[in-house]
Formats: C-alpha cells, sequence, structure tokens
C-alpha cells in the first residue's frame, strides 16, 4: 500500500501501543536500571552505590544457586519437551488419523488450565502421605516418594507441573511445521527405500528446525522466570532446592531490597538474552548464512 | 505428511498420552465433589458426591470477588488489546511510513523483555501514582502488547491490497476501511486472538501478587494462591483432608470458564497457534 495523502493515519493507529510501552515499559526500564546502581532498603534514603548490588550478587552463593536451580529445571524440561512435542506431533500429523480433533483438544487442555489451580492440585496429588502418586506407589508395593520434600524429587516434580501444562502447546507448534512438509517428500523418499527412521532424520526434523528453535526460545524465557510454580508448591524449599531465578529475584522485592532486585533482574534478562541467541544459533538450519 | 494408514500402536499411543494430560484434570474435578475424607482413603474410586468442600470453600475465601475482579480487569484489558492490536497490527502490515521498520523494530524487541524486569519499577511506579491497589494497576501495565500486534500484522498482510484499495476508490476513511474490510476478513484470526487473550490475562499472577495486596482487588489466581498458602501454613494444626477439599474445589471452579471458552472455541484456538507460529 504506498498512499501518500494518508501520512498521519499509520501513527494514529499504534501511538496506543507506544504511549502504554512509554509509560509502562519504557519509564520503568530506565527506572530499573538507574536503580540497579542504588542502595535502597525499605524505608531508608536511596544511595548511589555504582557496582555494589551487581558485586554483591555475582559474589552470592544463593544468585548462583537460584541461577543452578533454573538451570537444572532447564535440563529436565527442554530436551524432554522437544522430543515428547515432536513424538506426539508425529503421532498427530496423520491425515487418515481418526478422533484428530480429539486428540488434539485433549493434549492443549492443560495449556488452557489456570496454573495456580494445577499447582495445588500438584500439591494434592504428590503429597508424601496421603497423595495419589504414592498411593499408586504402594498398590504396586513400592515404598513413599517424597515428591516434594526431598531435594532430590523437588525439582523434578515441579517440572513435571510444567512439563504437562505447556508439552500439547509445543506438540501443535511442531505440529505447524510438519504440516508444511509436503506429502510427496515422504512418498519419494519410500520409492527410493529410504526406511521410515531415515525419512524422520533426514526429511522431518531438518524442517522443523524453525519450530523447534521458536520453541527452545520461549520456553528458555519462560523457565528461566519460572515463579508461580515454585512459589505456589514448594516455597522455594525444601532446602532452597527450587528457590528458581524468578523466586528469588520475587525474594528482593518482598524483602524491600529494591535496589538489588533491580540488579538480579538485568543480570537475569543477560542471562536469557545469551541463552536465547546460543539456542538460535544451535538450532538454526546448516544451509542458512549469518 | 505420512499418508500411510494408522496403526493400533500409533492409537494406543496417542490414547496414553491423552490420559497423562487428561486424567489430572478430571481427577481434581471429580474429587472435588467426594466427601473430604474419601478423597485420601480411596483416591481413585467415586462413591457419594457431595457439594461440602464447594461450600466449605465459599465460606473461607472471597472468590466471588476474585470472579468480578478478573472479569473486570478481562473486560477492559482484554478490551483494549482486541481494539489496539489489530489496529496497529494493520498500520505495520499495510501502510509505508517513515521509520516504520525502526518502529516495527522497538514492537519486536519488547517482546524479548522479560516481564520480570518491570516488577519493580512498576510497582514504585505504581505507588508514587497512588495507584497500589486500584483497577488501574492491574490493568493498563501491559494492555496492548508486542506478541499481539507482531501477531496481527501477520495475519494482516496476508489480506490482498486490492481489497484495501477497493475501499479506498469506493472514498471509505481509513478506519472505516480497517472496521469494515480488515477486521471481517480476520475474523478467525480475531477469535484465537480473544482466546489466548482471555487466557493470558486470566492466568496473570506475577503482576497481580505484587500490584495488589488487600482482598477487594485481589484476581481470582491471587485468591486461589492465598488459598494454597494459608493451607501450608496452617497444615501441622488443620484437618487438612477439609482443606484438600477446598483446594480442589477451587480449583474445579477456577478451571471451569477457560475450559468451557477453549471447548467452544478449540478450532480456531488451535488453527490460530497453528497459523501464528513459525512454519517450517
Amino acid at each position: 500500500m504506498r498512499l501518500r495523502s494518508v501520512r498521519l493515519t499509520p501513527y494514529l493507529f499504534i501511538a496506543p501501543f507506544f504511549a502504554v510501552f512509554g509509560a509502562f515499559g519504557l519509564y520503568p526500564l530506565i527506572y530499573a536500571l538507574q536503580l540497579s546502581f542504588m542502595r535502597w532498603r525499605g524505608g531508608s534514603e536511596a544511595r548511589w552505590v555504582g557496582l555494589d548490588n551487581y558485586l554483591y550478587l555475582l559474589t552470592s552463593p544463593e544468585f548462583w544457586a537460584s541461577l543452578g536451580n533454573s538451570a537444572v529445571m532447564w535440563l529436565l524440561i527442554v530436551p524432554i519437551q522437544i522430543v515428547a512435542g515432536l513424538g506426539g506431533a508425529v503421532l498427530l500429523a496423520n491425515a487418515k488419523l481418526r478422533l484428530r480433533g480429539f486428540f488434539r483438544v485433549a493434549f492443549i487442555a492443560p495449556f488452557v488450565t489456570p496454573l495456580v489451580a494445577m499447582a495445588q492440585v500438584w500439591i494434592v496429588v504428590f503429597d508424601q502421605d496421603h497423595g495419589l502418586i504414592n498411593y499408586l506407589l504402594n498398590l504396586v508395593g513400592l515404598p513413599d516418594v517424597g515428591w516434594l520434600t526431598s531435594t532430590t524429587w523437588s525439582k523434578p516434580t515441579l517440572a513435571l507441573l510444567f512439563l504437562w501444562k505447556t508439552t500439547g502447546f509445543a506438540i501443535i507448534i511442531l505440529l505447524a511445521g510438519l504440516q508444511a512438509v509436503p506429502g510427496g517428500v515422504y512418498e519419494a523418499a519410500s520409492l527410493d527405500g529410504a526406511s521410515r527412521w531415515r525419512q524422520f532424520w533426514s526429511i522431518t526434523v531438518p524442517l522443523v528446525r524453525r519450530s523447534m528453535a521458536f520453541l527452545v526460545v520461549i520456553q528458555t524465557l519462560a523457565v528461566f522466570q519460572m515463579f508461580a510454580e515454585p512459589f505456589v508448591v514448594t516455597e522455594g524449599g525444601p532446602y532452597g532446592s527450587t528457590r528458581t531465578a524468578g523466586l528469588y529475584l520475587y525474594e528482593h522485592i518482598s524483602a524491600s531490597d529494591l535496589g538489588t532486585g533491580a540488579a538480579n533482574s538485568f543480570l537475569l534478562v543477560l542471562l536469557v538474552f545469551g541463552l536465547s541467541l546460543v539456542s538460535v544459533r544451535m538450532l538454526r538450519p546448516k544451509d542458512e548464512v549469518s | 505428511m505420512n499418508q500411510h494408514r494408522p496403526g493400533a500402536a500409533q492409537y494406543v499411543l496417542l490414547a496414553l498420552l491423552a490420559i497423562v494430560f487428561l486424567y489430572p484434570i478430571w481427577w481434581a474435578v471429580s474429587s472435588s465433589f467426594k466427601p473430604a475424607a474419601e478423597i485420601i482413603a480411596s483416591p481413585l474410586s467415586i462413591g457419594e458426591l457431595t457439594l461440602d468442600n464447594y461450600r466449605a470453600m465459599f465460606a473461607d475465601v472471597p472468590i466471588g470477588t476474585g470472579f468480578v475482579n478478573t472479569a473486570l480487569v478481562l473486560l477492559v484489558k482484554g478490551g483494549m488489546t482486541m481494539v489496539f492490536c489489530p489496529l496497529a497490527g494493520y498500520a505495520f502490515a499495510k501502510y509505508d511510513f517513515p521509520f516504520k521498520n525502526l518502529l516495527f523494530g522497538v514492537v519486536l524487541l519488547t517482546l524479548m523483555l522479560p516481564t520480570l524486569v518491570l516488577i519493580i519499577p512498576l510497582l514504585l511506579e505504581m505507588s508514587a501514582l497512588g495507584w497500589v491497589n486500584t483497577y488501574q494497576a492491574l490493568i493498563l501495565p501491559g494492555s496492548i502488547d508486542a506478541f499481539s500486534i507482531f501477531w496481527m500484522r501477520q495475519t494482516i498482510a496476508a489480506i490482498p491490497d486490492e481489497l484495501i484499495d477497493a475501499g479506498r476508490v469506493d472514498g471509505a476513511g481509513e478506519f472505516r476501511i480497517f472496521s469494515k474490510v480488515v477486521l471481517p476478513v480476520i475474523r478467525p484470526g480475531l477469535a484465537a486472538l480473544a482466546v489466548l487473550t482471555t487466557m493470558n490475562i486470566y492466568n496473570d499472577f506475577v503482576w497481580p501478587v505484587v500490584a495488589v495486596n488487600d482482598t477487594a482487588h485481589q484476581t481470582l489466581q491471587v485468591v486461589l494462591s492465598t488459598l494454597a498458602q494459608n493451607i501450608t501454613g496452617n497444615r501441622i494444626g488443620a484437618d487438612f483432608a477439609t482443606v484438600w477439599g477446598e483446594l480442589l474445589a477451587a480449583g474445579s471452579i477456577a478451571m471451569l470458564p477457560l475450559l468451557v471458552i477453549f471447548v467452544l472455541l478449540q478450532r480456531h484456538f488451535i488453527n490460530g497457534i497453528l497459523a501464528g507460529s513459525v512454519k517450517g
């Protein structure tokens, strides 16, 4: 559309976004940057401290522990979700499949459940003494497991909540990538005598690479900001084993230590940006340059 | 697309996956109607049904207030998204104007900005404005979001230019073209946007927890979370069978509206995600 008579119109159309972004995005962002160089606890006067907040965090075992917890969560979630998502998408991507609509709805239903409500269901289901999961284990003669009370199991149990809620979404995203593959490609490969397994590795995987990269980036962002799951289910425990980067950041707020909190959020942003760039690079199709 | 006829193994795997995804929802909802003691004693069977858990829960937590607050935020914030995001998406998709790429770049950059960075300064901004514990605080931040603009731009870019030119030739004003030509064409995309927006606002948790600390303005999710915390706090003394019954009742009732909307609009929703995501 190239119409020179309508000069102001597009600016008017995008103005509401920029008004809201300026007031509640850009302004707080600049404020936060300034705040991250200040010491400001509760009611006391704010005071310029240079890089102290950053230095404090970078030498604090608790900060590194929170990043470590999030990194373990990432390892427990992202690779499993990509594999399970791809498997689910391959199972669904068949035009002759009966009940296809039902399966799609069933897989994505957890995605629309409220996280806080499901987090509470997790408290009940994974309770050590009276929960459903241990009840089932006992039925087959296995002993109780401290799903939410042992430092070994607390992270996998929370990761499972995240996986349960979002893997259906991953399946649909990867399905979108798969459906862009023309059916003829597979037929040609079959005629050439390529096995199903070979077809999967040499046709399917390369074609969904971009969807996979998209998923890895958004889930990396989500995992390193994970907050509601530990906040509701474990409150960061037992022994801080589920104090994720997001929850640790929140603890600065509830302790009214806002300068440190602001510095913490910028360190987190740098990390998340870096991780996203690395994952995009690693998943980029080999034939694409730059 | 694999066009071979699906085998029995494929159906078995799909059915197993469906059970994994659906059973926790079914278990929570069905257990919420069981007498509290039964939830623990016989978690798998359903015998007597009762509304006791719901009665106790309604007496214990202001869940009604939570629903009203969430509905209010949803209406205004969701309304803003549904009007201004397609409008901005239309401008980026179908107009040429100076600094367009730069401005769209800003939109894309904000897409990458983690919510957590803004929490602290936003909270201070709200308290400077005297907006802590207000509806404005819940509604305005993030009300016109970059993702929806980006997505609407993708959707509207697919409309043929001729259609819009025809409207211009007929002498329609710019906004009229948007409302009478563009919006009707992207109706499926709008339905998907409505579902996604509803879901995001309904489930929003971090910001409402921070921005509001009085019961009168708590959204549904915050009300739910306080219930959980009261319970984990009092677990030692309380009869937790009763408490679990209340938790499951509250959770079930909170799931209901979204599940109904989702089932009604699932075709649009799934197709919307399929169309809006990166292909290939």
